[in-house]
């Protein structure tokens, strides 16, 4: 019964394609790591094209202390409750990865100076569910799932933290995670009871940075994980082996009908499809391959880095980032066996073919982005991780992150940099920072999932 | 009492007693220092050891080269003997480096890892 409603979200993907454009959006902008001694913060950015303050970045909402390291978010609520008049979309869970802390944060109250509700703090975590470095935020319904990649120790496999509405701990959600080795995102398509999640590396690995050696020695990723929703504990595992080295982001489509979803591995540099068999059981391919690339001062060709991925809310384009070569992709999935190329776009990268950007030297490449729900608007953030930016990029030190924006063509394909539309996190009040995931108050291309 | 001298403060120094980790030591006299984890797992907090000893061997961040370098781990790291750091991501030089360009070798890994490579060499 579409519109009828009045829940949080949308009835369905095509109604939420239909919904007003964003005139906000909340980013993360991080100093942790940056040698400046302030907390990180939650961006507001006027993204109206009408307003005089457009491209700009007009509040700061600063965490209580340092060292964070806000990272991921995700809502208190989504189309999974649109029936339930009670609740709305008004809070932002912004968890600190490095910290443990659990930022609440109202955006209702005054949509542009969103403001602290209530701090889930670290210690109690741990304390708790013994759980270290949050991820992924997803809700169900009105309750609220947080993967943790870590063990209060930071080693692996971490687990689920469970909260209720009301942002109390209710312990750990899954039964079990079986032989899961490591953890990252997760995605869930209720219709089809099922959730798949990814595996990065525990934090004590990840986190003082990225040695190569390390993935030889199997402290990284290599498998989705296939989980009985209800049951709450994994079914199947599915290894990737060298096509799926670090698989990280995992999106189903947004159909709730489909059971074709992705993941991009982001060492690899390859995109794999998984969807359900007619007997029950999941399968999955590869479907895009990027070749590493030539430098003149790399013993080996530069790996892509697919770091993450989105699907637009029509099903009909995937999008991808190659965070070291400084490329993002639009596929049309319409087919999702068998991908087609229909746009890309060049900002920073190592490969040097767009070092500047609407005039801004861009330290870091694409590497977390946010597509409006029409699919027309797409954020793009240049940060991927304090210590992993410290390796690859350490000119974003005092460069600070860039945010731009690709218009894209949902009729007949193609990406094209908007060249109205810059934010550079180098020229912030109190010095370079840098800005990482982002989501609209209205909802976006990865937060709502509908039951 | 030890002494601790921060070289790139302009040679300040601190009386620290050595029961607990540098960084809430030296924080609580007032030095602003870079942190994150509080566990010695996440390398935020890392400072350069130019003289003296520290005991850090609950710290898991670190590999076996940054050890070298001189990176100590101010969150879980407590002073043994006087101490001269540089602290904060100027003292980080050789704390980040690209691994694609510049590989560790066997002995250069994380501490577990290299003694799991030695004993299966056995």
């Amino acid at each position: 019964m579409e519109g009828l409603c009045c829940g949080p979200g949308y009835a369905s993907p095509s109604e939420a394609i239909r919904a007003p454009s964003e005139k906000l959006l909340y980013t993360i902008a991080i100093y942790t790591g940056t040698g400046i001694q302030k907390p990180d913060y939650l961006a507001t950015i006027d993204v109206d094209p009408k307003s005089e303050s457009y491209s700009k970045v007009i509040h700061r909402m600063e965490m209580p202390g340092i060292g964070d390291e806000l990272h991921h978010m995700g809502w208190n609520a989504c189309s999974s409750c649109h029936d339930d008049k009670n609740m709305s979309r008004r809070y932002l869970l912004v968890p600190g990865v490095r910290s443990n802390n659990i930022y609440v944060v109202d955006t209702a109250t005054n949509p542009k100076a969103p403001r602290i509700h209530k701090i889930i703090q670290g210690t109690e975590i741990k304390t708790k569910t013994n759980l270290s470095g949050p991820h992924t935020v997803h809700c169900l319904g009105s309750e609220i799932i947080i993967s943790f990649l870590g063990d209060a120790k930071g080693e692996a496999p971490g687990g689920y933290l469970h909260l209720n509405k009301d942002f109390e701990i209710l312990g750990r959600w899954e039964n079990s995670m079986g032989d899961i080795p490591f953890s990252y995102d997760f995605w869930y398509q209720p219709r089809h009871n099922v959730m798949v999640s990814s595996e990065w590396a525990a934090p004590n690995t990840f986190m003082p940075g990225f040695d190569l050696e390390e993935v030889g020695h199997l402290k990284y990723g290599r498998r989705l994980h296939i989980w009985d929703f209800e049951k709450k504990r994994p079914i199947q595992t599915m290894y990737l082996g060298e096509d799926g080295l670090i698989p990280l982001e995992v999106k189903f489509l947004h159909n709730p009908n489909s059971s074709h979803g992705f993941c991009g591995a982001a060492l690899s540099a390859n995109v794999i499809h998984f969807w359900k068999t007619k007997n029950g059981s999941w399968e999955w391919e590869k479907i895009i391959d990027i070749d590493n690339e030539p430098h003149p001062d790399w013993p080996i060709p530069i790996p892509g880095v697919m770091s993450a991925l989105l699907v637009s809310m029509d099903d009909k384009y995937l999008y991808i980032n190659n965070w070291l070569h400084g490329d993002m992709r639009q596929y049309n999935i319409t087919d999702p066996h068998n991908p087609i190329l229909t746009g890309q776009v060049w900002m920073g990268g190592l490969l040097g073919r767009a070092p500047i950007v609407n005039g801004i030297k861009v330290a870091g490449g694409p590497q977390m982005y946010q597509l409006s729900l029409d699919g027309k608007r797409m954020y793009v953030t240049t940060s991927l991780f304090s210590t992993w930016d410290n390796q690859f990029y350490p000119e974003i030190r005092t460069k600070g992150g860039v945010m731009l924006m690709i218009d894209c063509d949902v009729e007949n394909g193609g990406m094209k940099i908007n060249k109205d539309f810059v934010v550079n996190f180098g020229n912030e009040p109190n010095g370079p920072s840098r800005c990482h995931e982002s989501r609209y108050p209205g909802g976006d291309c990865t937060s709502d999932i509908w039951l | 009492m030890k002494k601790i001298t921060i070289a790139n403060r302009n040679n300040a120094i601190y009386e620290v007693r050595g029961n607990k980790p540098l960084l809430s030591e030296l924080r609580s006299l007032g030095l602003d220092l870079p942190y994150g984890c509080q566990y010695g797992g996440c390398i935020t907090c890392a400072a350069k050891l130019i003289k003296g000893k520290v005991d850090q061997k609950s710290q898991v961040a670190l590999n076996n080269r940054q050890i070298n370098n001189g990176y100590v781990i101010l969150c879980v790291a407590r002073a043994k003997s006087d101490c001269t750091f540089d602290i904060g991501v100027e003292s980080h030089d050789k704390l980040y480096r690209n691994p694609f360009i510049d590989p560790l070798a066997q002995h250069e890994l994380k501490a577990n890892i290299a003694t799991v490579r030695e004993i299966k060499d056995d």
